[in-house]
């Protein structure tokens, strides 16, 4: 009846060692920060779908962004332009557009995937846009040209220097944040949100990050993927109430 | 291919099971709920449970761990829950979970009036709860009290489910019918673990969890099979259940009805189409009823 999709591979393309850009043939009307939950195999080996999250998606076009970890994702690198897909979703919140006419976006390693299609709404809805890509080296800041010229500044940050700075993605944003009146997004690993949100949350910004968390059902049924909620004694679901959460709701800020 | 159980008639023998299906609202955009038998919702405690930290889920081999921890809004809030699905005109299976015999009587207390509300399924076979849930299900002397004790506290049916992590579970079983069981549901997850070799650690905040999905269908199968042949209610089989082929195999192992878990997540369609396949099953195969194929396997077993 609903969310429930057979699309088709339009194109399956290798980005970076490891990392693999999916292209699928109709949108399912997914907003930015939303997510699909991907069933790799037609046997139970995965037995579980995979999240993951839409990279861009217009009323023709699904595009996923995925690094290969598992058997999960390797099945589903495997598959070919002219083969169908059966996915879930959209699922999740998406990040919301605020009265600020101004973004900051910071992204780390695969974290930039959903942020992609973040900064084009950005962009689209007129908002002057400073993207922080920050990755472990130069070949894993992936699609950068692309991710570039969606950014009204674009700064680059790697572990070992090999692009950008040579720092942590957050040194390089702390400016921005301290500086701009601007809203704050950010996907990336746990230390990096954490991080972000404490900024964010020092300069009075309005701060939205995306969580990545093993989920089973995808629904909200299984209560499986839950996080903290600040200050109380209770769980939210990364599924549903997530993946965007406002940074001063969920734990680590 | 309706079915009689404790008293309840459905319109046929495929039910979610609990915890795997919420209060029915997460997915009801997929499918008509009324063409499931029943809607077994969450597992329900008298005071709203926040559950275990995570991490709470493990993906293995066929299946998955899950140490939710009873996480659910408490008894009064799953009225409102459970009277929002009459809409569907489905019979409702609300699991009562509990540590003690007076918080399992208190979730029937603040429910009992719902005309909504079919039945009770009396989850004493959480393994991811600290005290009481499994706690109570492996002690036949304390199930049998247990029933005994609810038994007085409602006029509705009462279904017990048992954990398959005994050492037999008919003694469990019989216990259960004993002490005035309607029926039993099995099984519940078994008890696992798994560890983290990056992080060197295990991978559940709460150490162990409980193992569901295709890997446990034999297991499953067997206790079925065993139960059946030891008490004379009916039994609601459950475990690993994927699609209509693994619910004939309950069914003829003497299961007078079927829930389906996990595989939820995987195909939030598994339900309905279960229900198809068994229809047509029954057509091909000259059935004229679900009811036909009940312990089938143990009638041919025994020529």
């Amino acid at each position: 009846m609903l969310k429930l999709h057979t699309l088709k591979i339009i194109k399956q393309e290798p980005v970076a060692p490891g990392y693999q850009r999916l292209t699928l043939a109709r949108g399912i009307a997914a907003q930015a920060g939303q997510f699909v939950q991907v069933r790799a195999s037609e046997t139970f080996d995965p037995f579980l779908r995979r999240p993951i999250s839409v990279h861009d998606a217009a009323e023709d076009r699904l595009v996923l962004l995925y690094r290969t970890v598992g058997r999960g994702t390797a099945l589903l690198a495997a598959k070919k332009a002219g083969e169908t897909l059966d996915l879930l979703g959209p699922l999740g919140s998406s990040f919301p557009l605020t009265d600020r006419a101004q973004a900051v976006v910071v992204a780390g390693g695969i974290g930039a995937a959903p942020l992609y299609y973040l900064l084009r709404t950005l962009k689209r809805a007129g908002k002057q846009v400073s993207f922080f890509y920050g990755a472990r080296t130069e070949a894993e800041l992936l699609l950068r040209e692309e991710y570039r010229a969606l950014a009204t500044n674009y700064s680059e940050a790697t572990d070992d220097g090999s692009a950008g700075s040579r720092a942590l993605v957050t040194d390089l944003a702390a400016p921005a944040i301290a500086s701009l009146d601007a809203t704050v997004y950010a996907c990336g690993p746990s230390p990096m949100l954490k991080e972000v949100a404490r900024l964010a949350d020092y300069y009075g910004r309005s701060c939205f990050v995306s969580l990545e968390a093993q989920l089973a059902c995808g629904v909200g049924a299984c209560l499986g993927c839950v996080v903290p909620v600040r200050g109380q004694e209770k769980y939210r679901r990364v599924c549903v109430d997530g993946p965007v959460f406002a940074a001063g709701e969920v734990f680590f800020c | 291919m309706t079915v009689k159980i404790a008293g309840l008639s459905l319109a046929n023998p495929v039910m979610p099971a609990s915890g795997c299906f919420g209060y029915g609202e997460e997915y009801a955009p997929f499918f008509d709920l009324s063409r499931l038998g029943a809607v077994v919702v969450k597992g329900t405690t008298a005071e709203p449970c926040a559950g275990n930290p995570p991490p709470r889920l493990a993906e293995t081999t066929g299946g998955m761990l899950n140490a939710i921890g009873l996480q659910n809004p408490g008894a009064a809030a799953a009225r409102e829950k459970i009277v929002a699905l009459q809409q569907w005109s489905v019979p409702v299976i609300v699991n009562v979970s509990g540590h003690s015999a007076a918080q399992y009587r208190a979730v029937i207390e603040v429910l009992d009036d719902l005309s909504a509300l079919a039945a009770y399924e009396i989850n004493i076979s959480c393994p991811n709860v600290k005290a009481g849930g499994m706690a109570f299900g492996t002690d036949p002397a304390v199930v049998a009290a247990l029933v005994r004790e609810l038994r007085c506290a409602t006029k509705k049916p009462l279904i017990i489910k048992l954990s398959p992590n005994v050492t037999d579970v008919t003694a469990i079983a019989r216990a259960a019918a004993e002490g005035g069981a309607d029926a039993l549901s099995l099984i519940n997850t078994l008890l696992g673990m798994a560890i983290d070799i990056e992080r060197r650690r295990p991978v559940l905040a709460n150490l162990t969890g409980g193992l569901s999905g295709p890997a446990i269908k034999p297991v499953a199968l067997r206790m079925v099979w065993q139960v059946t042949s030891a008490v004379e209610i009916p039994v609601i089989g459950m475990g690993g259940i994927t699609n209509a082929r693994d619910a004939i195999e309950f069914l003829m192992a003497g299961a007078s009805a079927v829930a389906i878990g996990a595989a939820n997540f995987t195909n939030p369609l598994v339900c309905p189409e279960t229900v198809e396949g068994i229809r047509s099953y029954l057509a091909e195969n000259g059935f004229a009823s679900v009811r036909e194929i009940v312990g089938l396997a143990k009638k041919e077993w025994q020529k």
